[in-house]
């Protein structure tokens, strides 16, 4: 069964932007992918590289010769090791989808005062201030 | 669970393997923080001049992703490869290496610069700053001495100069050039390195630049891309010209080590040659052996990029078609964007034809101190 690790809170991480986190022993990057969580493990399936370091962007779609068209802006990772580009959103290559992928993790949005305990969590009863706050928990 | 916790994984997935092996980078790149670091080094009345280097971004080849890695930018600035710190943390100990080969960065382009006066004032600020500063923070760094080789006279002038110091190992120029290295016009500079017992090294990236040939035999390409795929052939045509004008024969002990050239075309080059060589030696009367047999003893390829076949096996292949067991030295190309991780690029190759290539080849070329492993956990007491 998945454990359950609180990342950080929504406001913590916003579109754009991303967390590594160690998750017993393993790296994860934690996305923002406007407003939408993604969470993959941070090492490449090329050489192992430290993947989630890399740029957040965009890639140019396929198109006709001679033509550039950009696409799918802030949902692409490229490794800072020989550049390979992936989909945040599935771990897919963009070489080679079916091929080359990254493992990834679900991640799920709860209220700070959901009843389920998270590992990382300090297991004594709390009683949370403000019930408007929400925790982004990746499950390993 | 550690917010921002191991930001690099390689160096526990990679401490399995082999690490019980001494382990030698023969392509390291350095560079200064800011140029301007380096204005003193230049003679007076030349200081303001800093340091015109061409490059392939003036001719239309940026990298349209970069050519440093993102996770090598040091954390107190600079550019990745200007800080010891770094380097040491992410490379030296990372990888538990025992020797570094410094490879310069883009000061290497000042060879096609149109200024065979200006280019060798670059070369010798260069290297004394290298003296000065990296080589004295670590003793598991060797140089390599730049040179301008468009001037030979003045090329020959600077191996002379500082080839004797003990930190310096090799000599480095562009693999991209004007005239064909095996030229007569170069053979001042081979000389030199003969008479200091240096290796001469070529490193790629300027095909292209400056008063270079074009960066590929077909001509321009338009991409970055293109262009960079195409740097084997400045290799092939590099090694043949050595070869047939006689660099080897007429400078029997000089060595000559191609870095990051790729290495997949070494034994169609090699075959190709010999079999040329049978019919139309005439044409060379100088060369008295199959010049696949002059490579073998005189010449030296790194490793990165490593060639990536559909199947490893088909790598294997290779190794033993090129007699990768006497030719190829690992290399990672450190912080470039292509780096090579030497727990990685690899896959398992016979214990002995690793030795050769993690270590004992460049030990041998260098030069370097390294005890032979006693038994098989040297490294792991």
């Amino acid at each position: 069964m998945a454990k359950r690790y609180r990342v950080c809170t929504t406001e913590e991480l916003q579109p754009g932007e991303r967390k590594i986190v160690d998750a017993d022993g393993r790296s994860i990057g934690v996305f923002n992918v406007g407003g939408s969580y993604h969470a993959l493990l941070n090492l490449c399936p090329h050489q192992r590289g430290p993947l989630c370091l890399g740029q957040v962007t965009g890639t140019m779609l396929p198109s006709p010769v001679g033509e550039f068209r950009y696409g799918l802006e802030g949902r692409i990772i490229r490794c800072p090791w020989h550049g390979w580009e992936f989909d945040l959103t599935t771990g897919k290559s963009v070489f080679k989808p079916e091929r080359v992928k990254l493992k990834v993790y679900p991640v799920t949005v709860e209220p700070a005062c959901s009843g389920s305990q998270a590992e990382n969590e300090p297991r004594v009863e709390t009683f949370p201030v403000t019930v408007e706050r929400q925790w982004i928990v990746l499950h390993v | 669970m550690g917010q921002q916790g191991s930001a690099n994984p390689t160096r526990k997935a990679g401490r399995k393997r082999d690490r019980r092996l001494p382990l030698i980078d023969t392509d390291v790149h350095t560079q200064p923080r800011s140029w301007d670091d380096l204005k003193p080094y230049l003679p007076a009345g030349m200081r303001e001049r800093g340091f015109p280097i061409p490059d392939t971004a003036g001719t239309g080849y940026a990298n349209p992703i970069g050519v440093l890695r993102r996770d090598a930018f040091p954390p107190r600035g600079g550019p990745p490869g200007s800080c010891y710190q770094t380097l040491r943390k992410q490379l030296l100990d990372a990888y538990d290496l025992d020797y570094a080969i410094l490879t310069g960065a883009e000061i290497v382009g000042i060879g096609t610069s149109a200024d065979y006066y200006y280019a060798p004032v670059m070369a010798r600020a260069y290297n004394d700053w290298l003296i000065e500063t990296w080589l004295g923070e670590d003793p598991r760094l060797f140089g390599s001495l730049v040179i301008a080789p468009q001037n030979p006279a003045a090329a020959a002038r600077e191996i002379r100069r500082l080839g004797g110091h003990p930190r310096i190992k090799q000599t480095i120029m562009t693999s991209a050039s004007r005239i064909p290295y095996g030229n007569p016009f170069y053979h001042p500079v081979y000389e030199a390195a003969q008479e200091c017992n240096l290796p001469l090294a070529i490193h790629p990236g300027h095909e292209g630049s400056g008063i270079s040939g074009p960066p590929s035999s077909a001509g321009y390409p338009s991409s970055y891309f293109e262009k960079h795929t195409n740097i084997s052939q400045s290799y092939m045509a590099q090694l043949v010209s050595l070869v047939s004008e006689g660099v080897f024969d007429k400078f029997p002990k000089l060595k000559f080590v191609c870095i990051e050239g790729g290495f997949g075309w070494v034994p169609h080059l090699m075959w190709r040659f010999d079999k040329n060589y049978k019919a139309l030696r005439i044409q060379t009367p100088w060369l008295k052996r199959l010049p696949s047999e002059t490579i073998l003893d005189h010449v030296r390829f790194t490793s990165q990029p490593i060639e990536e076949p559909p199947k490893t096996s088909q790598l294997l292949e290779l190794f033993e078609m090129m007699r990768a067991d006497r030719v190829l030295m690992f290399a990672s190309d450190y912080p470039h964007w292509d780096f090579d991780s030497p727990f990685a690029a690899f896959p398992k190759v016979p214990k002995e034809l690793g030795e050769r290539i993690f270590w004992r080849n460049a030990q041998e070329l260098y030069g370097l101190d390294i005890q032979a492993p006693e038994g098989e956990e040297r490294r792991n007491g």
